[in-house]
């Protein structure tokens, strides 16, 4: 029975029908019907598991990143003395709190109204689709291509959008590409792709005569440079670490190191509404705006957790998953 | 029985599909990280022949495809793993293959699996994928498989072949 004529008919089918759905889906797209569904169906059970896994996952990635998890324990007892002393929480959910502090606290120095996430699954097709799966979704004001942020800058943009989840194309895969600008002294746009895992984005600036330099930081443009990518401005991207010398060329191109470590995202925000304008360089990690002053803004945040009255689904602080909510109200 | 092993392979293919989104892919190992379904599209494959490998690679295949949060063209894995679905089954045998062939069988399936979907990405002109990129998740895929074929693919196999009615192949 072995290598039947049967078995050969089979395969051939099988093969034919998995070109045809290849063919079908690169040409128009139309299985983002199917993968919509899938992500209704399916992201709510891998959000289910995730909340059973993850703190396993989380140990391994502990020690995977004992360094910036050392860094983030100093961070979080300045952080949440206070609350410390009120609640009992594990070392996981103080390490989701103060992520998410610090993810609200960027927010509202940009006054973009934001919907806090946590990742439940990561990658595809063998980690070459740099992708991640939210806990939040339609039901929560989240849309398609929106900008995804953590508190080290740019994360991603939303892709696909389930009723309770959604799925980001990250930061660095190949695919993604944002409108980019140089710091204020130079407001020179350009565009910024990201270079597969673990490496430099790309940056191409299509002026040749602006001077790049190591160590200049960059922003999300906002500009709608990408009709169809439509990123919120100002959201600190990496910092040049190379510039490739230009010759001949039309453009000129930089390697940059993103801010966003994408091998550990865990808990990040989704910008759902933001202003036209953002202080130049206000969200960058050294930004030199004065303390007093972020102080200000923070407190008079229209979309500040308690006080906002945007339609249900859409607050501007939903907490990441449910066993912080009881916590992740107002500090 | 049908109804049982049906539903035997759906949880099976749910499952490891799951696992790997949900936890494989977040531990950071170096390099890359194993294929859960390609060991258990072996699995059922040794357990139940080529023309049923075939067609349980198509299916764990698509769902590959179209569970969050893949986010590549559609039917590459599916094609990918049909091909090892039926290329495994070839190897079939109704008792226990052994510990060796099983390691040969994953390593070269889990390479076919990464190689085919690769070259389709390149024919589509997909960016992510380079010649530096498939050896990069070439070598830790296989290796990564390798180590896990001892474990996942026997028990996976016996299940389905106390499940498989007898005769029927």
């Amino acid at each position: 029975m072995r290598n039947s004529r049967r078995g050969r008919l089979v395969l051939t089918i099988l093969l034919l029908a998995a070109f045809t759905l290849i063919t079908v889906d690169y040409r128009s797209g139309t299985l983002n019907g199917v993968r919509n569904v899938a992500e209704d169906v399916f992201g709510p059970i891998e959000d289910l598991v995730s909340d059973v896994t993850h703190p396993i996952g989380s140990w391994f990635s502990s020690v995977g990143h004992l360094g910036s998890y050392k860094h983030e324990n100093q961070d979080l007892k300045n952080q949440i003395a206070a609350l410390q002393s009120q609640l009992h929480l594990s070392a996981l959910e103080r390490s989701e709190l103060a992520q998410e502090q610090k993810i609200l606290h960027l927010a509202s120095v940009a006054q973009f109204r934001v919907v806090a996430a946590q990742v439940t699954a990561i990658g595809g097709g063998f980690g070459t689709d740099q992708t991640a799966t939210l806990n939040r979704g339609s039901a929560n004001g989240i849309r398609v291509n929106q900008t995804v942020i953590n508190a080290d800058g740019l994360v991603g943009r939303t892709i696909t959008v389930g009723r309770n989840t959604s799925t980001i194309l990250l930061g660095d895969d190949p695919t993604f590409a944002v409108g980019a600008r140089l710091s204020a002294q130079q407001p020179e746009l350009g565009n910024v792709q990201g270079g597969g895992p673990n490496k430099a984005m790309t940056l191409t600036l299509y002026n040749t005569t602006t001077k790049l330099s190591v160590g200049e930081d960059l922003v999300t443009a906002g500009d709608p440079l990408y009709h169809d990518q439509p990123f919120v401005p100002e959201v600190p991207i990496g910092q040049i670490t190379s510039v490739v010398p230009a010759h001949l060329g039309l453009s000129q191109t930089a390697l940059v190191k993103p801010f966003v470590d994408f091998s550990a995202i865990d808990i990040v925000a989704i910008v759902v509404n933001a202003p036209k304008t953002v202080k130049h360089d206000s969200l960058l990690p050294h930004a030199p705006t004065p303390a007093p002053t972020v102080t200000v803004t923070v407190t008079t945040t229209p979309g500040a957790p308690g006080q906002s009255s945007p339609p249900p689904g859409t607050t501007s602080s939903t907490p990441p998953a449910s066993r912080s909510s009881s916590t992740s109200s107002s500090p | 029985m049908t109804i049982r092993r049906i539903a035997y392979r759906l949880v099976i293919v749910f499952a490891a599909a799951i696992l790997q989104v949900v936890v494989i892919n977040q531990i950071p190992l170096p390099g890359g990280h194993p294929d859960l379904l390609v060991l258990v599209v072996v699995a059922i494959a040794l357990a139940s022949g080529p023309e049923r490998g075939a067609m349980f690679g198509f299916f764990a295949g698509f769902v590959a495809d179209v569970l969050p949060p893949a986010g590549h063209i559609a039917g590459r894995l599916a094609f990918a793993y049909t091909l090892v679905g039926y290329l495994a089954g070839l190897l079939d045998d109704p008792e226990e293959t052994s510990v060796f062939t099983t390691i040969l069988v994953v390593a070269a399936g889990s390479a076919t699996v990464v190689l085919v979907y690769s070259g389709i990405g390149a024919l589509l002109g997909d960016v992510r994928i380079t010649a530096h990129s498939t050896i990069h998740s070439l070598i830790p895929t296989v290796v990564y498989d390798v180590v896990l074929a001892p474990f996942v693919v026997p028990l996976v196999s016996a299940v389905a072949r106390r499940l498989e009615p007898a005769g029927s192949r």
